[in-house]
C-alpha cells in the first residue's frame, strides 16, 4: 500500500491562505488567553489540593455544601475519575487568620480538659502559620505536645532540650478539610487517596524555571540547526515552535471548562508536554529541511519556491506517517491513560497536529518568503 | 557476510544483556505475588482463630509473616535490590519538601529578644516566604534599615554586623545539616524501604517515603526534633530487682511494696533474692513454655543471661511490641518513675536468631546527665595502636565540667547514649574525663562507629522544620496508574505494529519486531541505571512507541524512492539508509537536547519522562539503524523476497 504516491501539490503556493489561517488561530487563542485567562494547576499557583475517594457515589454539590461549612472561603471541588472521587481544591495554603480563633479555643479546650491542672496557666503567641504556647515547665510541655499530636494538631517542641517549656501547633489546610469531611460525611467513608500542598515559593520557582526551560531549549535548537543548516532554517524553525506552543497554549484557554472530564490547567507534567512537543515538532521541521537542502543540491537551477514544493510533496508520505502512528499510540494514551495523564496526552494529541501542519506550511514558507524579499539566494 | 555475522552477535549481545538486566524485576514481581499470597492465606487463618483481633494487631502478624519469607532467602532481597524501581506515583508514597524555620533558630540564637525583636523577624519571616534571598540576609537588612545594630541582639558588643551575618549564616547552615542527618536517622529506623533524603538549595530537605501511606505518623518523624541523651545504666543488682519487680507486677500479684525508701532498704535482700530468682529462673524454664509464660510475663519476653556480669536483657525483634505494651502499663511506670529508673532498647539489633534480630534492654536513670547539645564536634576512626574503631566526642566547656563531674563519680559504671528513646551505644566508664575529650570504643566495625558520630553530633535539632510541599500518592491510585500505563503501551505497541505491518507488510513486520526489542532495550537501559519509573515515564514509553517508527518509515520511504528509480532491491536498501541517515540523525539530536532539558528541569515524575524520552530516542536509533539493516540484508542474502507493501 502506498498513500500520497508521487504527489504534487503547490503548498507553497497557498501560504498566504495558511498564514491567515495560523493568523486567526493565534488570535482566538490570544484573545483567550487575555480574557479567560490561562488555568494554573497547584504546581504553580501554590495551594492545597486533596483527593478523595468515597465508599459510594457522591454528589459533587452536597459535598460543596459540607466544605462551605469549614471558612476556608473558595473550595474548588471537581470529579476525579468516576462519580466516587473528587479533588478538592484551595488556593490557601494557610488556615486564614480568622479561622484561628476557632481553632485556638479548640486547641485550648483541649489543653484544659486534659491536662485540669495547667489550665489557663498559659501564654501564646501567634504568627502567620503556627500557634506557640508556653508553659511553666518542661515535662508540662512534652506531655502536651505528646496528647495535641494524638489529638491530630500538628504538635511539637519547640526545641527538646530538657529545659523546653514550649509547644508548636501548627494547623494544616488538609487537616480542617479532612475533619470537616469526617463530620459530614457519616455513612459514606472515604480515604485521601492523593494530597498535594504546594507552597507559594515553590509555585513561582517553578514559573520562572519553566521559562527559562522552555526558552533555553529553543535557543538550544536554534544554535543547533544554524550550525547544521543556514542561519535563516534554524529561525523558520524556531519560529514554528513559537507558533506550535502558542496555539496550543490557546487552545487551552479556549478549551478550558467546556469539555466535561478534561481538566485542562497548566501543571507540571503539561509543561513536560509542551516541552515534548517542541522536541517532536523540530523533529519534523528538520525532515522537511533535510529534504530541502537535499533537493537544493541536487537542483541547482530550479527556483526556490519549486525545490521546497518538491520536497514537502516528497516526505509527505512520512510526515502523514510518522504522525499518524505518533498520534495512534498518544490517542491510547488519552482514553486509556487515565486522570493523571490526561490533559499531557490531550497537550500532545493537539500539538502533534499543529506541529506537523507548521514543519509544511510555517517553517518553509518563512525560509521562502525571506529569501524572496531580501532576493537571497539560498544554497548549501 | 562476515561483516552481518558480526552485528548479528552485537544484536544478540544486546538482547541476551537486556534479559539479563531485567530478570531480577521479573523475579522481584514473582516474589512480590509469591509474599502477598502468603500473607493473604495467614490472613484468613489469624480471623479464623481470631476473629476479634485488633486491625493494628493484625497487621503486625502479617508484616511479622512477610518479614520472615523476606529474612529466609537473602535472594530476595538481591533482586529487589536489581529491579526497576518504580516512582511515587506508582507505588503509592509521601515526598515532603521540608524548610528549617530560620526564624526561629534565630529568635532562639538571640541573647535578649524584645518586642522590637520580634517584631522585624516576623516581617522577615512574611518577606522570606516569598524570596529565594536567605533568611539570614533579609533579617540582617531589616535591622541596618531600622538602624538597629545586630550586636544589639546576637554575638559580642565588639562583632560589626558583616561579621555577625557571616557567623548566624554558617549556622543556619549546620541546622540544616544536622536536621537532614536526624531525619536520615529517624527514617532508617521508622524502617521505610528505600527512602531518598536529600538537600535542595540552601535550606530544604527533600524527603521521598515510598510506601507511607500513614501521614501523620511520617511528619510526627519528619518534624518532631530529635533529643540526644546521656543516661546512667542502673547497677546490674538493681536492674535485675526492678525487672523482677516489673515481672510480679505484671503477674498481677505485686505483693512488693513499690515505695522507694523500701525498695532502698530492700536493695541488699532483694539482691539475695535475685540471684536466688536466677536459680528460680533456670528452674522455671522446666515448665512448659505456656506456664512459664503465664508465671513470669517478663522474662518470657525479656531474656537475661545468668552467667553474665551486665543485667542486659535480649528481646527479639517479634517481641518487641509485646514488651513496649507490658512496659507502657501504668503500674509498671508507676514503679520505674518510683526508682527514677527506665528502660530502654538498643537502636539496632546486637545479633540474629531464626531471622530475627535481638535486640538489648537497658534500664537506664530517667533523668539525664547531660543532653546532646553540649557536644561540639564528634569524629569516628580506626585507633592505630589497637586498630579498632573509636569514636572521640569533644563537648564545650560548661559540657566538659558536667562530664568530668558525671565520670569521676561513676568509674566503672556504663553510660547510655540514647537518641530519639533508643541506645545507640552504652560504654563503659574507665576514668574521670577531664576537657570534655572522651574516647568511645566497642564499634564493631566502622560504619558502626561513623553511626554513632552522627548520632553523637545530631544532637538536638536546633530549628523546627517546615512542610513547604508535599504530595500524597495512595497505594490503590498508584496501583491504577500501572495498570493504566501498562495497558497504554501495550495497545499502542499492537495498533503501531499492525499498523506498520499493514503498511509495508514484510519490511513492515520487521519494524514491528524491532519496535518490541526497542521495548525491551528502554527497559534494560532503565534498569542498569537503577533509574526509577514513573508514570510520566511509562507515557514516555508510550510515545517513544509512536515516534520510534519514525526512523523505520523514513528509511523505508526512501527505499521505495529508491526502488521506483529502477535500483535493485540490495542497492535500494544501501541508498535508502545513506540517504535518510542525516535527517535522521539530526532530527533526534533536536528532541534529545529538548529531553536534556526537561532533565535539568524536572523533578520526580517529569525528570523520569525525560529519561525514558531519551533512552527511547536512543535505543530507537539502534533499532533503526543497526537491527532492521541487519535483519533486512540477512532476510535478502538468504534468497527472501522482501516487499514494502
Amino acid at each position: 500500500m502506498q498513500l500520497f504516491h508521487n504527489l504534487n501539490i503547490d503548498f507553497m503556493g497557498k501560504r498566504k491562505f495558511f498564514y491567515v489561517l495560523s493568523a486567526s488561530f493565534f488570535l482566538l487563542g490570544l484573545l483567550n488567553i487575555v480574557f479567560r485567562g490561562l488555568q494554573f494547576g497547584i504546581d504553580f499557583k501554590g495551594g492545597t489540593e486533596i483527593v478523595v475517594k468515597f465508599d459510594e457515589p457522591i454528589k459533587i454539590a452536597q459535598l460543596r455544601e459540607n466544605l462551605n461549612a469549614t471558612g476556608l472561603g473558595e473550595v474548588e471541588i471537581k470529579t476525579f475519575g468516576d462519580n466516587t472521587g473528587a479533588l478538592i481544591r484551595t488556593e490557601l495554603q494557610e488556615l486564614p487568620a480568622n479561622l484561628f480563633p476557632k481553632i485556638r479555643e479548640r486547641i485550648e479546650h483541649d489543653i484544659n480538659s486534659s491536662f485540669p491542672s495547667v489550665a489557663g496557666n498559659f501564654q501564646s503567641d501567634k504568627t502567620t502559620k503556627s500557634l506557640t504556647y508556653t508553659f511553666s515547665n518542661s515535662d508540662t510541655a512534652s506531655a502536651i505536645a505528646q496528647k495535641l499530636f494524638l489529638d491530630g494538631f500538628q504538635s511539637g517542641k519547640v526545641t527538646e532540650e530538657a529545659t523546653n517549656t514550649q509547644v508548636v501547633v501548627q494547623v494544616g489546610i488538609s487537616d480542617w478539610i479532612k475533619e470537616s469531611l469526617k463530620n459530614k460525611a457519616q455513612g459514606n467513608a472515604f480515604q485521601i487517596i492523593r494530597e498535594e500542598r504546594v507552597g507559594p515559593k515553590v509555585g513561582n520557582e517553578l514559573k520562572v524555571d519553566t521559562i527559562i526551560a522552555v526558552v533555553l531549549s529553543l535557543i538550544v535548537i536554534l544554535i543547533y540547526l544554524a550550525f547544521r543548516y543556514k542561519f535563516i532554517f534554524a529561525l523558520g524553525a524556531v519560529l514554528a515552535l513559537f507558533h506550535d506552543v502558542l496555539i496550543t497554549l490557546g487552545l487551552y484557554a479556549v478549551l478550558y471548562n467546556i469539555i466535561p472530564g478534561l481538566n485542562l490547567e497548566v501543571s507540571l507534567t503539561v509543561v513536560a508536554a509542551f516541552l515534548t512537543l517542541i522536541g517532536y515538532s523540530i523533529n519534523d521541521t528538520v525532515i522537511v529541511f533535510d529534504r530541502v537542502r537535499e533537493t537544493l543540491k541536487i537542483h541547482k537551477t530550479e527556483s526556490l519556491e519549486s525545490l521546497i514544493n518538491l520536497a514537502i510533496n516528497k516526505t509527505m508520505s512520512r510526515t502523514i506517517l510518522t504522525g499518524g502512528t505518533t498520534l495512534l499510540s498518544i490517542f491510547i494514551l488519552l482514553i486509556l491513560g487515565g486522570e493523571v495523564l490526561r490533559a499531557f496526552a490531550f497537550t500532545m494529541f493537539f500539538g502533534i497536529i499543529i506541529g506537523t501542519y507548521s514543519s509544511v506550511f510555517i517553517a518553509s514558507a518563512f525560509v521562502l518568503d525571506y529569501a524572496m524579499k531580501y532576493h537571497k539566494k539560498v544554497e548549501f | 557476510m562476515k561483516a552481518l555475522r558480526f552485528r548479528f552477535i552485537i544484536i544478540l549481545a544486546a538482547i541476551a544483556i537486556s534479559i539479563y538486566l531485567l530478570y531480577p524485576t521479573i523475579k522481584d514481581y514473582q516474589n512480590t505475588k509469591h509474599i502477598s499470597e502468603a500473607v493473604k492465606t495467614k490472613r484468613e487463618l489469624v480471623k479464623k482463630v481470631n476473629p476479634a483481633i485488633a486491625v493494628d494487631q493484625l497487621d503486625k502478624i502479617l508484616q511479622n509473616t512477610s518479614d520472615s519469607i523476606k529474612a529466609g532467602d537473602p535472594s530476595i532481597r538481591e533482586t529487589r535490590a536489581k529491579r526497576i524501581k518504580l516512582g511515587l506515583d506508582l507505588q503509592g508514597g509521601m515526598r515532603v519538601v521540608l524548610e528549617v524555620n530560620t526564624v526561629k533558630l534565630l529568635e532562639k540564637l538571640a541573647n535578649n529578644p524584645d518586642d522590637v525583636f520580634r517584631g522585624i523577624l516576623a516581617a522577615s519571616g512574611k518577606e522570606a516566604a516569598l524570596s529565594d534571598e536567605s533568611v539570614v540576609d533579609i533579617v540582617g537588612a531589616n535591622f541596618q534599615r531600622k538602624g538597629i545594630r545586630l550586636s544589639r541582639y546576637f554575638g559580642t558588643i565588639r562583632q560589626d554586623d558583616a561579621e555577625i551575618l557571616k557567623d548566624l549564616k554558617k549556622q543556619s547552615e549546620e541546622a540544616v545539616t544536622r536536621a537532614k542527618e536526624i531525619i536520615r536517622n529517624r527514617v532508617d529506623q521508622y524502617g521505610v524501604a528505600e527512602p531518598s533524603i536529600q538537600l535542595q538549595g540552601e535550606r530544604r530537605i527533600i524527603v521521598e517515603l515510598p510506601g507511607v501511606a500513614k501521614e501523620e505518623e511520617a511528619r510526627q518523624l519528619l518534624q518532631g526534633t530529635a533529643l540526644l541523651e546521656f543516661k546512667l545504666l542502673k547497677e546490674p543488682e538493681f536492674t535485675i530487682n526492678i525487672m523482677e519487680q516489673v515481672d510480679k507486677v505484671l503477674t498481677g500479684k505485686s505483693l512488693v511494696d513499690t515505695s522507694s525508701a523500701d525498695t532502698t532498704k530492700n536493695v541488699k535482700k532483694e539482691s539475695k533474692d535475685s540471684t536466688l530468682a536466677k536459680s528460680d529462673t533456670s528452674k522455671n524454664q522446666k515448665l512448659s513454655p505456656e506456664q512459664f509464660a503465664k508465671e513470669h510475663p517478663f522474662f518470657s519476653v525479656a531474656l537475661i543471661n545468668p552467667q553474665s556480669q551486665s543485667a542486659d536483657a535480649y528481646v527479639k525483634s517479634d517481641q518487641k511490641e509485646k514488651l513496649l505494651r507490658m512496659l507502657a502499663k501504668p503500674e509498671v511506670q508507676n514503679l520505674l518513675n518510683l526508682n527514677n529508673a527506665e528502660f530502654v532498647l538498643s537502636a539496632k539489633p546486637v545479633t540474629y536468631q531464626e531471622g530475627q534480630g535481638v535486640f538489648v534492654l537497658y534500664l537506664v536513670n530517667k533523668t539525664a546527665e547531660l543532653t546532646g547539645s553540649v557536644v561540639t564536634n564528634a569524629s569516628s576512626n580506626i585507633d592505630p595502636s589497637t586498630s579498632t574503631p573509636v569514636v572521640n566526642m569533644e563537648m564545650n566547656s560548661e559540657g566538659a565540667t558536667e562530664w568530668a563531674r558525671i565520670t569521676g563519680a561513676n568509674i566503672n559504671k556504663r553510660c547510655a547514649i540514647v537518641l530519639d528513646n533508643v541506645v545507640y551505644s552504652a560504654p563503659v566508664i574507665r576514668g574521670k574525663i577531664p576537657g570534655g575529650r572522651s574516647q568511645i570504643e566497642g564499634s564493631t566495625d566502622l560504619a558502626e562507629a561513623k553511626l554513632l558520630e552522627i548520632v553523637l553530633k545530631a544532637g538536638a535539632l536546633p530549628a523546627p522544620v517546615d512542610i513547604i510541599e508535599e504530595r500524597t500518592v495512595g497505594p490503590s491510585l498508584g496501583q491504577d496508574s500501572i495498570s493504566q500505563g501498562f495497558n497504554s503501551a501495550l495497545y499502542g505497541y499492537i495498533l503501531v505494529g499492525i499498523f506498520m505491518i499493514f503498511y509495508y507488510r514484510k519490511a513492515g513486520t520487521i519494524a514491528a519486531i524491532v519496535l518490541s526489542l526497542v521495548i525491551l532495550f528502554i527497559l534494560s537501559v532503565l534498569a542498569y541505571f537503577k533509574a526509577t519509573l514513573t508514570l510520566p515515564g511509562i507515557a514516555g514509553i508510550v510515545l517513544t512507541i509512536g515516534m520510534a517508527v519514525d526512523a523505520n518509515v523514513l528509511i523505508f520511504e526512501r527505499i521505495r524512492e529508491e526502488l521506483a528509480t529502477g535500483k535493485t532491491m540490495k542497492a535500494s536498501i544501501d541508498g535508502g539508509f545513506s540517504k535518510a541517515l542525516s535527517a535522521i540523525v539530526d532530527s533526534n539530536i533536536t528532541t534529545f537536547f529538548t529531553g536534556v532539558i526537561l532533565y535539568q528541569f524536572g523533578t520526580g515524575p517529569i525528570q523520569g519522562f525525560a529519561l525514558t524520552l531519551m533512552i527511547g530516542i536512543g535505543t530507537s536509533l539502534f533499532g533503526a539503524l543497526v537491527v532492521t539493516r541487519v535483519l533486512l540484508d540477512f532476510l535478502l542474502n538468504k534468497g527472501y523476497k522482501i516487499t514494502l507493501g
